[in-house]
C-alpha cells in the first residue's frame, strides 16, 4: 500500500530520487574522520534552537517593562520553562562551538579551497547570520549586560563615514538603546534563524556538487566512496549522542557559567557594570576591537578579523592539497591560530591592565599577520616540499591540475 | 550492493537494531514532553484559578459579586422564601432541579454572565433580570425568560470551612 | 590536540566566571534540603526582611515550601498572598537612612560573582575596627549595617550559631534564585544516564556496521 502512495507521490514529485541521490545513496569518502560530524551537528543544535526557541516565545515580552519579568516568569512558573530557558542559552554556545570546530576542520585540511570556495562563502555567510542572531538574542533578557553590550556595539556604527551618528539612531530606532531597540532585535532575533535554514539549504547544495573533501587531501577514486546510509547516518547518530552528553551536562549542571552574573541584575541605564563583557564565543573579536587605540580603526580591524577567512582561498597559493597534513609550516601557522584565539579571547573576557593591552596587541599583530604572510609562506614552503619530495599520489594530483590549468590557457587562445 | 547488507544484515533483523531504535524513540517521545506541557497554564495562572471568598457576615437576601478567572460571580445568601422558590419548579426554559445546582440550599454560586450576549444581570424581579435584552432568571439562576435559553452557569466551587468559599476547584 | 587545547579554553573561561577580583570567597556548601530552606525563610524573615524585598518570590511560594498559611499571613501582613514579598522599609526611608536603596534579594545568588560563596562570605565578613566601626571584608563600600552579628561575636559558639544560620539564608536564598534547580540536577541525572545507554548501543552498531566494509 505505501509503495503504491510512493508511485503516486513519485510521478509527481521527486521525492524517492531526492532521497536516494542526496541522502540514502549519497557518495561519501570512506575515510571522514569524526572531524567531519560537525556540520550535521550544527544542523541539530539550529533545529534545537529553534524549537526551544519558538516555544520560549509564546512566554517572552518584548517590552521594557516587561521582559526581564517574563523571562523570570519562565524559569519560575512555566512548566519546564526553566528547561526551555536554559537549553536556550546553553545552545547557543553549542551552536558556536560546533561551528568553530566545524570552521578550524576546514582550515586544517584545507577544505577552503578549489573547486569549494563558493562552500566556504556560504558558510562565511551563515557564520555572519549567527553572529547577528546571537547578538540580538543577547539583548532579549534585558539585563545589564544586554543592555550595556547592545550599547557599546551599536556605537561602533559611528565609525561609518559622513552617517555615522544617523546610523545609530536609525539602529537603535532612538537616541538610546530602549523598547525600540528592544521590539525590533525579537522581531529580527526570531526571522533571522530561517533566513539561516534557507542558507543552509544553498550550503549544502553547494556541498552536493563538489561533495566532501577528506582528510587525505586528495580526491577518492569512485570505488572509495561509500553511500552516506547507513555508514554516515550511523556515525553522525553516534556522534549526537557524545555531543547530547556534553551539552545537557552543561544545560542540566552547570548552565549558569555561561550567564554573566550581570545579566542577572535588570538593565539600569545610568549605572555600566565594572565589566563590560560579551559572551565567549565574540571574545576574540571584542579583544581585536580594543587593541587598536582608534575607534574606527578598532571597528575596521573587528569586521576585517572576522572577514578575512573567506579569502583564504586566494591567501593559500599553494598547490599542495590536503591543507595541514603535507605542510608542516602550514600546520604550524593554524596552530599558532588557535592558540593566538584562545590568547586574544582572554585578553578580551580580563579588564584592560598595561600588560593585557600590549598582550592583546601583539595577539591581533600575530592574528592577522599569520592570514597576510600566508600567501608568500605557501608559496616558499610549497617550493621547498616539491624539492623535498612528496608521496606520489600528491605529486601526481598537482600534476593533473597543472595540466588541467595549462589546457583551458591553451584551448582559450 | 554490499552496502545494504551491511545494514540488512546488521540492521532491520537485529536485536541491536530494535533495541536501539526503541530506545532512541522513547527519548525523543519524553523529549516532546515539556515543549507540549509548557503551552499548558503556568503555575501563577493555576494559582489564580481559584478565588476564595469570606462568607462571613453575610444575611439571608445579602448578593456578592466576586471576580473569578475574569469573570463575576454572584453568590447569593438565600432566604427561606427564595429557598422554597426555587424548589418547588424545574426553571423554565431549560429545567433542571434546583438541588442539582447548589450544594447547601442556603447559598447559590452562579457566574453572573448572561447565557444569551453576556452581560451581567441585575438581582430584581424573583431573580436576576438582564437589562440587555429582557432575559429573566429565578432563585436558582435558572432562565425562565428568554432571549437566552440557558440557565446560568455553576462554577465549579466547594467550602473550605463552614464560612469560606473557594470558587474554580470542585 | 585540538580537542584538548579547546577543553583548556573552556576551563580557562570557566574558572573566570567564577573568579572574584581580589577577595578570597570562603567557601560554602549549600543545603537544599527543604528543612534548610525554611529554617532560611525564618532567618531571613527575622534579620532580613525588615530592608530587602524579594521580588520574584510571592508568599504563595513560601506556602509551596510548606509553610502554614497562618504563618505566612504573619509575614504578609496587609499584602494579598499572590504578591511579592517586601520589604517592611519603604524606599525613601532608606535613601534617607542608608543613602541607598537595599536590592532585592531573590536573585542575588546568581547576581554575583561567586554566588552563594559571595552570600556566605558577606554575611560573615562583617568586623568592628579599631574606631568601633563595623565594615566589611568583601564588601567595604557597603551601606549595610551587621544583620546577624558576627563582627560583635567573640564566642566560638556564638559564631558558630551565626554561620549556621548565615547558611541557612544562603541555601534559601539560593533556592529563591533558582526553585527549580534540584529538580534540573534530577532530570539531568536521568538524561546523562540515558545519552550513556543510547550513545554505548549506538556505538556497538556503528561499529558493527562499518565492520561489513572490506
Amino acid at each position: 500500500m505505501s509503495n503504491k502512495i510512493m508511485q503516486w507521490v513519485d510521478r509527481r514529485f521527486p521525492l524517492t530520487s531526492f532521497v536516494k541521490h542526496d541522502l540514502s545513496e549519497y557518495p561519501t569518502p570512506r575515510n571522514l574522520s569524526y572531524w567531519w560530524n560537525f556540520g550535521s551537528l550544527a544542523g541539530i543544535v539550529l533545529v534545537l534552537q529553534v524549537l526551544t526557541g519558538i516555544f520560549l516565545a509564546m512566554h517572552y515580552k518584548a517590552d521594557v517593562a516587561q521582559s526581564f519579568n517574563s523571562i523570570q516568569h519562565i524559569m519560575r512558573d512555566v512548566n519546564y520553562g526553566w528547561l526551555l530557558r536554559y537549553m536556550h542559552s546553553t545552545g547557543a554556545s553549542a551552536f558556536f562551538l560546533v561551528i568553530f570546530i566545524h570552521m578550524a576542520r576546514t582550515l586544517y585540511y584545507g577544505s577552503y579551497r578549489a573547486p569549494r570556495e563558493l562552500l566556504w562563502w556560504t558558510g562565511q555567510g551563515l557564520l555572519l547570520l549567527l553572529m547577528g542572531t546571537a547578538f540580538m538574542g543577547y539583548l532579549l533578557p534585558w539585563g545589564q549586560m544586554s543592555f550595556w553590550g547592545a550599547t557599546v556595539i551599536t556605537n561602533l556604527f559611528r565609525a561609518t563615514p559622513f552617517i555615522g551618528d544617523q546610523v545609530v539612531v536609525w539602529l537603535r530606532g532612538d537616541y538610546t538603546v530602549g523598547d525600540e531597540t528592544l521590539t525590533r532585535f525579537f522581531a529580527l532575533h526570531y526571522l533571522l534563524p530561517f533566513v539561516i535554514i534557507g542558507a543552509v539549504m544553498v550550503h549544502l547544495i553547494a556541498l552536493h556538487m563538489v561533495k566532501s573533501s577528506n582528510p587525505s587531501g586528495i580526491d577518492l577514486a569512485d570505488k572509495d566512496n561509500i553511500p552516506f546510509h547507513p555508514y554516515f547516518t550511523i556515525k553522525d547518530l553516534y556522534g549526537l549522542g557524545v555531543f547530547l552528553m556534553v551539552y545537557f551536562g552543561f544545560a542540566l549542571f552547570f548552565p549558569n557559567l555561561l550567564i554573566e552574573p550581570a545579566n542577572n541584575i535588570p538593565a539600569n541605564p545610568m549605572q555600566t557594570p565594572n565589566h563590560i563583557v560579551p559572551e565567549w564565543y565574540f571574545l576574540p573579536f571584542y579583544a581585536i576591537l580594543r587593541s587598536v587605540p582608534n575607534m574606527v580603526g578598532g571597528v575596521v580591524a573587528m569586521g576585517l578579523s572576522v572577514m578575512l577567512f573567506a579569502f583564504m582561498p586566494f591567501l593559500d597559493r599553494s598547490k599542495i592539497p590536503g591543507g595541514a597534513l603535507y605542510r608542516p609550516i602550514y600546520r604550524l601557522q593554524f596552530y599558532l591560530f588557535i592558540i593566538d584565539m584562545m590568547i586574544l579571547g582572554y585578553i578580551g573576557y580580563v579588564p584592560p591592565t598595561d600588560q593585557t593591552i600590549v598582550i592583546g596587541q601583539i595577539a591581533s599583530v600575530v592574528y592577522f599577520g599569520i592570514f597576510f604572510i600566508l600567501p608568500f609562506t605557501s608559496k616558499i614552503e610549497e617550493k621547498w616540499l616539491r624539492n623535498r619530495g612528496l608521496p606520489a599520489q600528491v605529486e601526481a594530483l598537482i600534476a593533473s591540475e597543472e595540466l588541467q590549468i595549462a589546457q583551458k590557457k591553451s584551448g582559450g587562445k | 550492493m554490499a552496502h545494504d547488507e551491511a545494514l540488512g544484515d546488521v540492521g532491520r533483523r537485529d536485536f541491536l537494531f530494535k533495541v536501539t531504535t526503541v530506545v532512541g524513540g522513547v527519548g525523543v517521545a519524553a523529549a516532546t514532553v515539556p515543549f507540549v506541557t509548557s503551552m499548558n497554564p503556568s503555575a501563577d495562572l493555576l494559582a489564580k484559578a481559584t478565588t476564595e471568598v469570606d462568607l462571613a457576615g453575610m444575611d439571608p437576601g445579602h448578593m456578592r459579586t466576586v471576580a473569578w478567572q475574569g469573570k463575576p460571580v454572584f453568590v447569593l445568601r438565600r432566604t427561606e422564601e427564595q429557598i422554597k422558590l426555587a424548589v418547588a419548579s424545574k426553571g423554565g426554559l431549560d429545567p433542571v432541579a434546583d438541588q442539582q445546582r447548589v450544594k447547601q440550599a442556603e447559598w447559590l454560586v452562579v457566574i453572573g454572565v448572561c447565557t444569551h450576549m453576556g452581560c451581567v444581570p441585575n438581582l430584581e424581579g424573583e431573580g436576576w433580570t438582564c437589562h440587555c435584552h429582557g432575559s429573566q432568571y429565578d432563585y436558582s439562576g435558572r432562565v425562565v425568560r428568554g432571549p437566552a435559553g440557558k440557565n446560568l452557569e455553576v462554577p465549579p466551587y466547594h467550602f473550605s470551612a463552614a464560612d469560606k468559599l473557594v470558587i474554580g476547584e470542585a | 590536540m585540538k580537542k584538548q587545547l579547546l577543553a583548556l579554553a573552556l576551563c580557562c573561561v570557566a574558572s573566570l566566571a567564577g573568579a572574584n577580583e581580589g577577595v578570597k570567597l570562603e567557601k560554602i556548601q549549600v543545603d537544599p534540603s527543604n528543612p534548610a530552606v525554611k529554617r532560611g525563610v525564618e532567618a531571613f524573615m527575622e534579620s532580613c526582611h525588615g530592608c530587602h524585598s524579594l521580588k520574584y518570590i510571592k508568599y504563595q511560594d513560601l506556602v509551596g515550601l510548606g509553610f502554614d498559611k497562618a504563618k505566612v499571613k504573619e509575614w504578609q501582613g496587609d499584602w494579598t498572598i499572590d504578591s511579592p514579598v517586601m520589604g517592611m522599609m519603604p524606599d525613601d526611608a532608606a535613601m534617607a537612612s542608608f543613602g541607598t536603596i537595599p536590592p532585592e534579594l531573590s536573585l542575588m545568588a546568581k547576581a554575583r560573582d561567586g554566588g552563594n560563596n559571595y552570600m556566605y562570605s558577606y554575611l560573615m565578613g562583617y568586623y568592628t575596627g579599631a574606631d568601633g566601626v563595623t565594615g566589611n571584608h568583601v564588601f567595604p563600600a557597603s551601606k549595610m549595617p551587621d544583620p546577624l552579628g558576627i563582627s560583635s561575636a567573640t564566642e566560638p559558639a556564638q559564631r558558630a550559631e551565626i554561620a549556621a544560620k548565615a547558611r541557612d539564608i544562603v541555601s534559601f536564598l539560593n533556592w529563591a534564585s533558582d526553585p527549580h534547580e534540584q529538580e534540573r540536577f534530577r532530570l539531568g541525572y536521568y538524561v546523562m544516564g540515558y545519552l550513556l545507554v543510547l550513545t554505548s548501543l549506538l556505538y556497538v552498531m556503528k561499529n558493527r556496521i562499518w565492520a561489513r566494509l572490506k
